[in-house]
């Protein structure tokens, strides 16, 4: 059993997961402090509020308000669930999109334009095609699937330009972003989907339940009551495992990540290297772009069409979502899932106290940050280990080392 | 003034362990002040480790180190460089992308109130480069010259931090004959200048040239040291590989048969510059014969056999392999009758971090077992690695799920040699497939290619040492500037007669016409 656990200590993996762990666990320590701090000086915030600011920073998913008394009270609350699990779905999505792209040796910064662009194709399909004619469900597939489609093409580019014109992909998609977000203004702009039934907002777009092309509820709202979750997390998590079978177990996978790794020896094998760049960045685009389509398609969240002033947070979390999971998909669906976390404890530490949601920001800000040092912290697991190691009897470590030694002699001798 | 003590620098009782292996076990290496001190092994025979430990890469797990008789401690390469000791390693130290210039400064810039001055700088290096006769072109960027070139950065980086302990990993493995002499020459004026020399090698021939002592490491443990006018090579040579070695290549005469390959009029254009680095260039190879392309570095070869192997587009001529053109087919479709031991072994031979079994399937993994309806078939791929690390003798930490980046380089090589003579093409292309190996290896690997030979394979030789190439093939042709400028019989030719060619004083167009 202690052997088991050594060697389960021992494997990178499990390496890089206590890695991903720290930086959550410091993280969401500075977020305590800062909270304290901002407590001790605001003349407004009592002592009481500040420890009730740090438990709904750490349990904010498991509050369910305040009870009789006034205090706080934590418990299992299917609600701040269910819309940790919608708020998930589009951070899963983005989040495999950078992570595959990383994968593969290419940095997409552009799952905000991606995002963008699958917003457009899914939500102008989903609410373009007539209902009447067509049953709703054809239609939600098809506004996903164009949706995931306009994003390949919108991520191809970078792709193409990176592989043929050798412009670096981070440049090409920062560019790409925002000529994604005026095109959208632009599209919705002169479309007739803008929502003027409504008249308590302007600036949006119809929902989707404007003609009943929702997704489907799969009974996740008998689990959980009263939140806007949906069938779009399970299909989020079913593409995460997809690309994790993608990316290690097939063919394709391998030529991707051979060519990131090095391109030049990708192509002494015969690996077509132009086309596996523009591949991989369309995949990463169809990633966040799917994610756009199961957030607007939900039927629950309305779009803001003018976007030419701000990228959507959704495509650029991607980032710490990718990294704080070690770029692993199946990691992806976790992270993803503690970033949403956040934001409800954020919506929860609002409501509950004077504070605002912004200080979940400065935790997830923080837990992003740590999460590109959790290489280091990995290399800091790993020294502990090796110096552990070193102190262990010498005459342990001869006898453990002898018979490799020998069986390396013997087998060098038959081989001449 | 305290008495000068007799050694320079003592490697005392030295242990350094790596996962799965111990690379360094007790050894000791003492190193005289003036002396060429010569560290022989195999690959992976832990001389890099432990060449790695006194120039602070690696801390020991045991042991210590002293300089002129007192113990110092050295923690990274910035502690050896205020010792003086300063490192030329195998896979060189440069920033590609930097100039000549800028890579033998980096680190040691001179400033003035924190402004670069390059004039002092270039000027104290053109002095150095001029008095030890190593010449480079300080304004190239180092991505565009030849690794001789390289070396030479290197070893004027040494130079211009005033190095008096000078190590040299593996020098001459990347050297044509003319340079090596040249780095032997350069090499007896440090020691004659009082610097101390460490050097690693496996050639036998420099070694005894050059050395004043040899100590010899084998699988990571110290075997002895001799002084080099007491010993000759082939004592060296058992000493290292633990058994009596050949030190020559053994082999029947040459039986052709069919042609593979028929390169007509090819022309390739050069890495460095707009004109073509290959000019009008014809040939064939036949089944069953080893023909060679000798020349010294930076001829035409490597743009040569990247036209032959799709990794450049050819700018004229024409290649016909087992009778189908492949001017301008894909490098795939090539690979269907080719096999490819590239040059750059980290830069196309290997994806470094992947592992070792990852990598024996970098040309197959389209092919059944290893794959099925796009799935890649672990277990099979497991299989075909453990097959070829067992026969062709790969030896790494973890077997293989290694990185191959933290595999030595023969090691690295040798996987390179099984994937590719593993899949049986009718024509081996082998460039420099001994760059940088043991006797043992480089035994091994001409047994392997002569192997190809008899079996009926075309093979088609690229090397930079006149030694193996006049022990190794059937056919020489000698490539300059990128022409060939002579087809030789090694049977009948001296290496004198082979030099003048490579050199180009020589060529047999030349001398029908006169």
């Amino acid at each position: 059993m202690r052997e088991r656990l050594t060697n389960l200590y021992g494997k990178d993996g499990t390496r890089t997961v206590l890695a991903s762990i720290l930086s959550i666990i410091i993280g969401l320590a500075v977020g305590s402090i800062i909270v304290l701090i901002v407590g001790a000086v605001s003349s407004n915030i009592s002592g009481g509020s500040t420890w009730d600011g740090i438990r709904l920073v750490l349990f904010g998913i498991l509050s369910t308000g305040r009870d009789a008394s006034g205090a706080l009270s934590f418990g299992f609350n299917p609600t701040s669930i269910g819309n940790m699990l919608f708020r998930a779905t589009p951070l899963i999505m983005t989040g495999l999109s950078v992570a595959v792209a990383y994968k593969t040796g290419l940095f997409n910064i552009g799952a905000p334009g991606q995002y963008l662009m699958g917003t457009m194709a899914s939500l102008m399909l989903a609410l373009g095609i007539p209902s009447e004619v067509v049953p709703p469900a054809i239609i939600w597939i098809i506004a996903f699937v164009g949706g995931m489609a306009a994003g390949a093409l919108w991520g191809a580019i970078p792709g193409l330009v990176k592989a043929y014109l050798n412009i670096n992909e981070v440049l090409a998609s920062i560019m790409t972003n925002w000529i994604a977000a005026n095109i959208v203004t632009w599209a919705f702009e002169v479309s007739d989907f803008k929502n003027l039934v409504e008249s308590t907002k302007s600036g949006y777009i119809y929902k989707t339940t404007f003609n009943d092309v929702a997704t489907s509820k799969m009974g996740l709202d008998s689990i959980f009551p009263g939140s806007q979750v949906n069938g779009g997390i399970i299909v989020a998590i079913v593409i995460a495992i997809l690309m994790y079978v993608l990316m290690t177990k097939t063919t394709l996978g391998y030529q991707l990540k051979a060519c990131g790794s090095n391109r030049h020896a990708a192509r002494y094998a015969g690996i077509k290297d132009k086309r596996n760049i523009v591949l991989s960045m369309a995949i990463a685009g169809a990633l966040s772009a799917g994610g756009a389509a199961l957030y607007y398609l939900s039927g629950n969240t309305e779009f803001a069409w003018q976007t030419y002033q701000a990228l959507p947070d959704t495509g650029f979390n991607g980032i710490p979502v990718a990294l704080l999971a070690a770029c692993n998909p199946i990691g992806v669906i976790f992270t993803g899932v503690f970033m949403s976390m956040l934001d409800v404890a954020g919506t929860q530490l609002t409501a509950l106290t004077p504070f605002n949601e912004y200080i979940t920001d400065v935790v997830i800000a923080t837990i992003v940050y740590l999460s590109a040092f959790s290489l280091v912290i990995k290399m800091l697991i790993s020294g502990g280990k090796k110096r552990k190691k070193a102190k262990a009897a010498p005459a342990a470590e001869v006898k453990a080392e002898a018979p490799p030694e020998d069986a390396d002699a013997e087998k060098g001798g038959e081989a001449k | 003034m305290a008495q000068q003590p007799d050694y320079i620098i003592e490697m005392l009782h030295i242990t350094k362990e790596f996962p799965g292996i111990i690379a360094n076990d007790d050894i000791t290496l003492q190193l005289k002040r003036g002396e060429i001190h010569a560290l022989l092994g195999e690959n992976g025979a832990g001389k890099s480790t432990l060449m790695s430990v006194l120039f602070g890469l690696y801390q020991p797990e045991q042991g210590i180190i002293k300089k002129n008789g007192e113990e110092v401690k050295i923690k990274d390469p910035n502690d050896a460089t205020a010792l003086h000791i300063g490192m030329v390693h195998q896979h060189f130290k440069l920033v590609d992308v930097f100039t000549v210039l800028d890579n033998i400064i980096l680190g040691a810039e001179t400033t003035k109130f924190g402004f670069l001055q390059k004039k002092e700088a270039r000027r104290r290096v053109e002095e150095l480069s001029e008095r030890y006769g190593l010449k480079v072109d300080l304004d190239a960027k180092v991505e565009d010259i030849t690794v001789g070139m390289q070396q030479r950065v290197e070893i004027l980086k040494m130079l211009y931090r005033d190095n008096e302990i000078l190590i040299f990993d593996e020098p001459t493995a990347v050297l044509t004959p003319q340079e090596i002499d040249e780095l032997m020459a350069t090499m007896r004026e440090f020691a004659k200048e009082g610097k101390s020399i460490l050097f690693i090698s496996h050639k036998l021939n420099e070694i005894m040239e050059v050395s004043d002592r040899v100590t010899v490491l084998r699988k990571g443990k110290y075997i002895g040291t001799v002084n080099t006018c007491d010993t000759n090579p082939q004592e060296l040579s058992n000493m290292m590989v633990g058994r009596p070695v050949q030190l020559v290549v053994e082999k029947g005469p040459s039986k052709p048969g069919d042609v593979v390959l028929e390169v007509e009029g090819l022309s390739v254009p050069s890495h460095l510059h707009k004109r073509d680095a290959v000019k009008n260039v014809s040939f064939n190879v036949r089944r069953g014969e080893i023909v060679c392309i000798a020349g010294i570095d930076g001829n035409g070869q490597t743009e040569l056999i990247h036209g032959l192997t799709g990794l450049d587009k050819v700018s004229g001529g024409s290649i016909k392999l087992c009778g189908r053109d492949i001017t301008r087919a894909s490098i795939r479709r090539r690979g269907e009758n080719m096999s490819h031991i590239p040059e750059d072994r980290h830069k196309h031979g290997l994806i470094l971090d992947f592992t070792l079994e990852q990598n024996m399937v970098l040309q197959r993994f389209r092919e059944a077992p290893f794959q099925h309806g796009g799935f890649i078939n672990d277990a099979e791929v497991r299989k075909y690695a453990e097959r070829l690390i067992d026969e062709y003798d790969v030896r790494s930490g973890q077997g293989p799920v290694t990185v191959v980046r933290s595999m030595s380089g023969g090691n690295q090589q040798k996987a390179i040699i099984a994937r590719e003579l593993d899949r049986d093409k009718p024509l081996v292309v082998a460039v420099q497939p001994t760059r940088g190996l043991d006797v043992g290896a480089i035994e091994y690997i001409h047994k392997q290619l002569v192997a190809e030979r008899d079996a009926g394979q075309a093979v088609l030789l690229v090397s930079l040492e006149l030694d193996e190439v006049m022990s190794l093939s059937d056919r020489i042709l000698v490539m300059y500037e990128g022409e060939i400028v002579g087809e030789l019989d090694p049977k009948t030719t001296t290496a004198q007669e082979l030099g003048l060619y490579m050199a180009g004083a020589t060529r047999q167009g030349k001398e029908a016409t006169a």
